[in-house]
């Protein structure tokens, strides 16, 4: 009971210090405010409910298939994420071509498609290692 | 101890089928994300207190490559975080809509502290990579926010922790491992977190770099091959200005002798050459070979105290790092290097020709360039 009060207290010492640092020492605390309630309202809200929406489409997919989809989607789509102000290229800088100086709408296709391959692969493996215990 | 029933959702809420939705992929995923947030918190303030430094740090100049492991584990590790953390939140989705919404007082702050615990864990991981995407999209100045962010995500995680870890013991260290369902999926959310820090982590470990298909920077691209993070258009350094006959590079403030130096005469000066990465705090990183007159010789001819600290000052007419400090240690190694030329080129304007700073185990953005004055203080 001891450790767990001191953790409490640790805890709510460091919110407070990261409160107060964001009231004294940001530029814009109510921008910030905006951001930190916006990110949940827009994950909560919006975020996961479509990927529960295309979660639940993919039940639909036959069984055989299934697994191979859920797959892809997953890390596709993770990683779809992750490349999407890239992709996007709004920090793009006419002065400094160092800044985003790929192809990166066309790198994430050839990344998509390795995903779906190793998929492919992977799920045919499996199942032929299935094939190949089963007593027959 | 009686194990209290799971409250139940209620009617208008959708079922949710999936075996995922339980307590043992968010231990998991809960284990994995401390230790993610963990690394973040300590490499984070790694890299604050470095650009930073309180009056007491004296902070070494070696390992050379120390702040370039630090913060590229911080800016790939945070990002391979994203997957870890949209999986977990995925997971305790159903937790949501919990019926009664608060049972107790203590239950209501555990709440609250969730949505603090969600909140700051969101808006660290999306003003990240907008930031090293270029993307200010944010109102406020990044890098405030993201440090006093950091505090109150580990806060609340503190307290997160002591309230589940009786659950996470449970489920992850009583129970046998079962169900291939559920081993997939942790699989498949490894596998989306390898993915995105394989195709970055090329920015900052050059052996990959053509792997990192997605990474913002690419070592190799870039003026005489090295990426630049502030043009010298955006600092307002002309190249009139560089080229300027009239230019000195002036050794002042605490010395035995003022010194003054056309490029001509500094480039007579004995001339050391030094391999050298520019670690970015955005993340990405890139060695070279640079060449030039070490500091500490500079300041050995104009006679300095052996402790003292020398403020440098670029011809930059705007921005927060016109100036950067160089404590002795820094000074003292023979790797620092005001470099003339990169890779065997006279300096890029971009890369702070005529002059600029270049030392071991230092942030990028405390490399100065087209550094005009070396004040001894």
């Amino acid at each position: 009971m001891k450790t767990r009060i001191t953790a409490y207290a640790i805890g709510a010492g460091f919110i407070l210090l990261g409160l107060w640092g964001v009231l004294t020492g940001t530029t814009n605390p109510r921008g910030w405010a905006f951001w930190f309630a916006g990110a949940v309202i827009v994950h909560d809200g919006i975020f996961v409910p479509f990927v529960l929406l295309l979660g639940a489409l993919t039940t639909r997919v036959p069984a055989s298939h299934r697994r191979f989809v859920q797959a892809t989607l997953l890390v596709g789509g993770a990683v779809t994420l992750v490349a999407l102000p890239m992709v996007l290229g709004f920090g793009q800088r006419a002065d400094n071509p160092s800044i985003l100086p790929l192809a990166y709408g066309r790198n994430l296709i050839i990344v998509l498609s390795v995903i779906a391959v190793v998929a492919v692969v992977w799920t045919a493996l499996a199942r032929h290692r299935k094939r190949s215990d089963d007593p027959r | 101890m009686v194990r209290r029933a799971e409250p139940l959702t209620p009617s208008y809420v959708p079922r949710f089928k999936s075996r995922l939705h339980d307590e043992r992929v968010a231990a998991w995923l809960g284990i994995w994300l401390g230790v993610a947030f963990t690394s973040a918190f300590v490499t984070g303030l790694i890299s604050h207190f470095m650009q930073q430094p309180p009056g007491w740090l004296m902070w070494p100049s070696r390992p050379v490559n120390l702040y370039r492991v630090t913060q590229g584990l911080h800016v790939i590790g945070g990002l391979a975080t994203i997957p870890l953390l949209l999986a977990k939140m995925w997971t305790v989705y159903p937790r949501l809509f919990q019926w009664p919404p608060v049972r107790s007082v203590g239950h209501a702050v555990e709440r609250a502290l969730i949505f603090v615990l969600v909140g700051a864990a969101l808006f660290q991981v999306v003003t990240g990579l907008l930031n090293i995407s270029y993307w200010y999209a944010f109102p406020f100045f990044f890098t405030s926010a993201h440090y006093w962010t950091a505090y109150i995500l580990v806060g609340a995680l503190v307290i997160h922790v002591v309230n589940k870890w009786p659950k996470v013991h449970r489920t992850v260290m009583k129970h046998p491992e079962d169900g291939l369902n559920r081993r997939g999926f942790l699989l498949g959310v490894a596998a989306a977190s390898g993915t995105v820090a394989v195709t970055m982590v090329g920015e900052a470990f050059s052996p990959l770099a053509k792997v990192a298909l997605l990474a913002p920077r690419r070592p190799g691209v870039g003026p005489q091959g090295v990426p630049v993070n502030r043009s010298a258009y955006a600092a307002g350094v002309s190249l009139a200005a560089a080229n300027d006959p009239a230019w000195r590079l002036q050794v002042t403030g605490r010395v035995q002798r003022e010194l003054s130096f056309s490029l001509e005469e500094l480039q007579a000066l004995p001339s050391h050459s030094a391999r050298l990465p520019i670690a970015c705090v955005e993340g990405w990183s890139a060695g070279a070979t640079w060449q030039g007159i070490r500091l500490r010789d500079l300041l050995h001819m104009a006679g300095v105290a052996e402790d003292a600290r020398v403020r440098l000052i670029s011809m930059e007419v705007r921005g927060i790092f016109r100036t950067s400090w160089v404590s002795s240690r820094h000074w003292h190694d023979p790797l620092t290097l005001l470099a003339l030329s990169v890779n065997g080129e006279t300096l890029d304007l971009d890369h702070g020709f005529p002059c600029r700073l270049i030392a071991p185990n230092r942030p990028g953005v405390h490399q100065t360039k087209w550094v005009r004055q070396v004040i001894v203080v």
